[in-house]
């Protein structure tokens, strides 16, 4: 066998192995589209299985679900991916980035898509707080996912032992009870302070006690708003928390070390953290532990709380059949028995009221009744322009010139006002910034 | 070029083809994770950009303009600069009692030098969150035992405190590198020197005061080089373990604080000038090392 002859043969032999991998049934291959995702832990492993669900209950379609590390590490990894033309279909943003991936021109609402192809969705049902934070003009821009409020959990046995059946429901009552357990030696630190407390304690402060954040609906009406919350009762917040942190009521973990480990081993008695701890704290918890709403202000009428966490986003840029497997998926999110199914394995709300009644009619909430609590909060009045939600440009950014200056409190270089005034300042600027880039885009 | 040393290096390389074919895959990898990121660094400095890149102004000077008159960039560049001072007192001032007392030793030489180098096998966020744990206030063993002597000690609310933990953390990492150049330094002295003080009646720590360590000063030279250049820009690591930049902006030192502008803020404009900052300050102190270091460190002892 000469040189040619084989050269020829390897030819034919490659050709036609490639001819025959183009001609299988193009039909039989199920559409593969990646999801990216931020879940870790056991909640990495709860969304495995909610895929593998997805993936068992049809052949059309195969979602892929890739952890990407943090919800920064998301955001990063898909805008990178974007400019590269190679995003995926889905990704999980947290819900800071909400202005960001509207105004990117990088993605397409999911209320659209769904609609698009067939979908019969009922968008009106979906739970007021969480819709209204993810819609632009009366449109859901993306799917609800994991969503949560912020609420007060208790050491049960602390609260007894120093006379108290739980938690007061106004701040100066409950500030009283934790000073009472502190002199009485019950407890090390009456609180806790969690990583994202300007969620928990700033933000939500406001809306439940009817607060001004930001002028223009807290920028649901326009990107010229401009932060005023240094003109309210954020500033005695702000105080309060110092005053808690100098007397030794409220301890600050720091690195090495997760909030949450100091309130389920005992040693503080209590924790303003999300609803979505639930798995965690259930877990690890070696203590008797209870929770309850966030409190209020005395003689305020307190108003519904905003929600924290993320949703998934679709990016440009897919082929027609991965859309098509994209809006199958999302669908099936959106059902009550996958709602009700992921609340149970996670602790997030449900995001419709269907989800919600089935979870309640089939007792649920009855045998977990911490669990029901964010969703009540989250729906307890109506709505006010205060209450609904945040929609701030860089708002990551504007929360970290914040956080910066509410440490300048706690090392007590500045007064809370002037650390508010400050804050404010510097946030106002990264909301110009963000304005003169997207002019008249909103 | 003088005439002796070229004519050595010529001899080896007689054909260029060879050195250029050796260098290409370094030259490559330069290309690609140095030259072309930094060139594009250099782009988006001049523009505010949103981050998905599809909406962008030309903005001039602005980013740069902007940081200039930012009180947190100044703040930024003092807390590094008080950083890498303190770092590299610490750093150098430890490895020379190390290398020095390790260089007397003379039973179990060789497990003294093990485990003194052993930080540096340690990942940077290995390394801060061990020293993140150790000094935190709530749990941390060592803060108790400052707690317990009346030092009120508490890194997640004092700056000072916070700035201490990180140089420490680096300090710790680094000595093993600084060690091992001095250690190096100390057995090349040449032992006719020392034995000739010794007859003289000079005890060792004469000895290597007045030999030993002028002997060094070369080498310390270029460590103290190195250690700024670590301080600038290899300490992300251990800071965003250790503190994350806070309390209130105390250790967000300049190299951290690019990340945080952009890779969590996303305000890619500002990011990338102050890389561009950050890299002219490489370039003068590359050149700082070649024009006034490489030309004392006498390398034929």
């Amino acid at each position: 066998m000469n040189l040619d002859r084989r050269s020829t043969l390897a030819t034919l032999a490659i050709s036609s192995a490639l001819w025959l991998a183009s001609a299988m049934p193009a039909a039989a291959q199920p559409v593969q589209i990646q999801w990216w995702h931020a879940m870790g832990g056991a909640l990495g492993e709860r969304v495995d299985e909610l895929v593998k669900n997805f993936n068992a209950s049809q052949q059309k379609y195969v979602v892929v679900a890739v952890n990407k590390g943090n919800y920064d590490e998301v955001i990063n990894g898909t805008i990178a991916a974007y400019r590269a033309k190679r995003a995926p279909a889905l990704v999980q943003i947290y819900e800071r980035g909400f202005m960001t991936m509207l105004l990117s021109d990088a993605t397409m609402p999911v209320q659209d898509l769904l609609d698009q192809r067939g979908y019969k969705v009922e968008w009106a049902d979906f739970v007021k707080p969480v819709a209204g934070f993810y819609s632009y003009k009366g449109k859901l821009m993306t799917m609800p996912f994991n969503s949560s409020s912020p609420i007060l959990w208790y050491n049960k046995a602390h609260f007894e032992k120093a006379g108290f059946a739980k938690p007061a429901e106004t701040w100066q009552a409950l500030e009283k009870q934790l000073y009472a357990i502190k002199q009485k030696g019950i407890s090390a630190c009456g609180s806790v302070l969690a990583g994202d407390y300007h969620w928990s304690l700033l933000e939500n402060y406001s809306a439940i006690n009817d607060l001004p954040y930001a002028t223009k609906a807290n920028g649901y009406q326009g990107l010229d708003t401009e932060f005023v919350y240094n003109k309210t009762s954020v500033v005695s917040q702000v105080g309060r928390i110092k005053k808690w942190i100098d007397d030794g009521v409220m301890q600050i973990a720091g690195q090495g070390l997760s909030p949450e480990q100091l309130f389920t081993s005992g040693k503080c008695s209590t924790f303003f953290a999300s609803t979505a701890a639930h798995s965690g704290i259930e877990r690890e918890a070696k203590i008797d532990w209870s929770a309850t709403y966030l409190p209020w202000e005395e003689g305020k009428q307190p108003k519904n709380s905003t929600i924290g966490g993320a949703s998934l986003w679709v990016m440009k840029g897919q082929k027609p059949a991965e859309y098509e497997a994209a809006a199958a998926f999302l669908d099936y999110l959106a059902k009550p028995e996958t709602q009700v199914w992921w609340l149970k394995a996670t602790g997030y709300v449900p995001l419709t009221n269907k989800a919600y009644e089935m979870a309640k009619s089939q007792g649920y909430y009855k045998e977990h009744p911490t669990r029901e609590i964010a969703i009540l909060q989250l729906t307890r009045g109506t709505p006010t322009a205060n209450s609904t939600g945040f929609h701030f440009g860089n708002f990551t950014q504007t929360m970290m010139a914040q956080r910066d200056e509410f440490e300048n409190v706690v090392a007590g270089k500045k007064t809370p006002q002037v650390a508010m005034d400050d804050a404010v300042k510097r946030g106002n600027e990264i909301l110009r910034q963000y304005e003169k880039l997207n002019k008249g885009r909103y | 070029m003088a005439k002796p040393e070229a004519g050595l290096k010529r001899a080896h390389f007689k054909d260029v083809r060879l050195p250029v074919l050796l260098l290409l895959p370094q030259l490559a990898i330069l290309l690609f994770f140095f030259f072309i990121p930094s060139f594009r660094a250099l782009g988006q400095a001049f523009f505010l950009s949103d981050p998905f890149g599809n909406t962008v102004h030309f903005v001039g000077l602005d980013n740069f303009a902007q940081l200039l008159q930012s009180d947190t960039y100044h703040e930024s560049v003092k807390a590094t600069v008080v950083f890498t001072i303190l770092q590299n007192l610490l750093t150098i001032a430890v490895a020379l009692v190390l290398a020095f007392a390790s260089d007397r030793v003379i039973r179990g030489r060789g497990i003294y030098k093990a485990i003194i180098l052993l930080p540096y096998a340690i990942a940077p966020v290995i390394a801060g969150i061990l020293w993140a744990f150790l000094f935190n206030p709530a749990v941390g063993p060592l803060a108790h035992v400052l707690h317990a002597i009346g030092f009120a000690w508490d890194p997640n609310r004092v700056g000072s405190d916070a700035m201490i933990l990180v140089i420490l953390a680096a300090s710790w990492k680094h000595v093993c590198y600084d060690y091992i150049f001095l250690l190096a330094g100390l057995l090349a002295v040449p032992s006719s020197l020392l034995e000739a003080a010794a007859v003289d009646g000079a005890g060792p720590l004469k000895r290597f005061f007045s030999i030993g360590l002028p002997l060094l000063m070369p080498t310390m030279f270029f460590l103290a080089v190195m250690n700024f250049v670590y301080g600038f820009f290899e300490i992300f690591a251990i800071v965003d373990a250790v503190t994350q930049g806070g309390p209130a902006g105390a250790t967000n030192v300049l190299v951290f604080k690019v990340y945080v502008d952009g890779f969590i803020n996303l305000d890619l404009g500002s990011s990338a000038a102050q890389s561009v900052i950050l890299m002219i300050f490489a370039l003068f102190m590359t050149l700082l090392q070649f024009r006034y270091v490489e030309r004392r460190v006498s390398y034929d002892v």
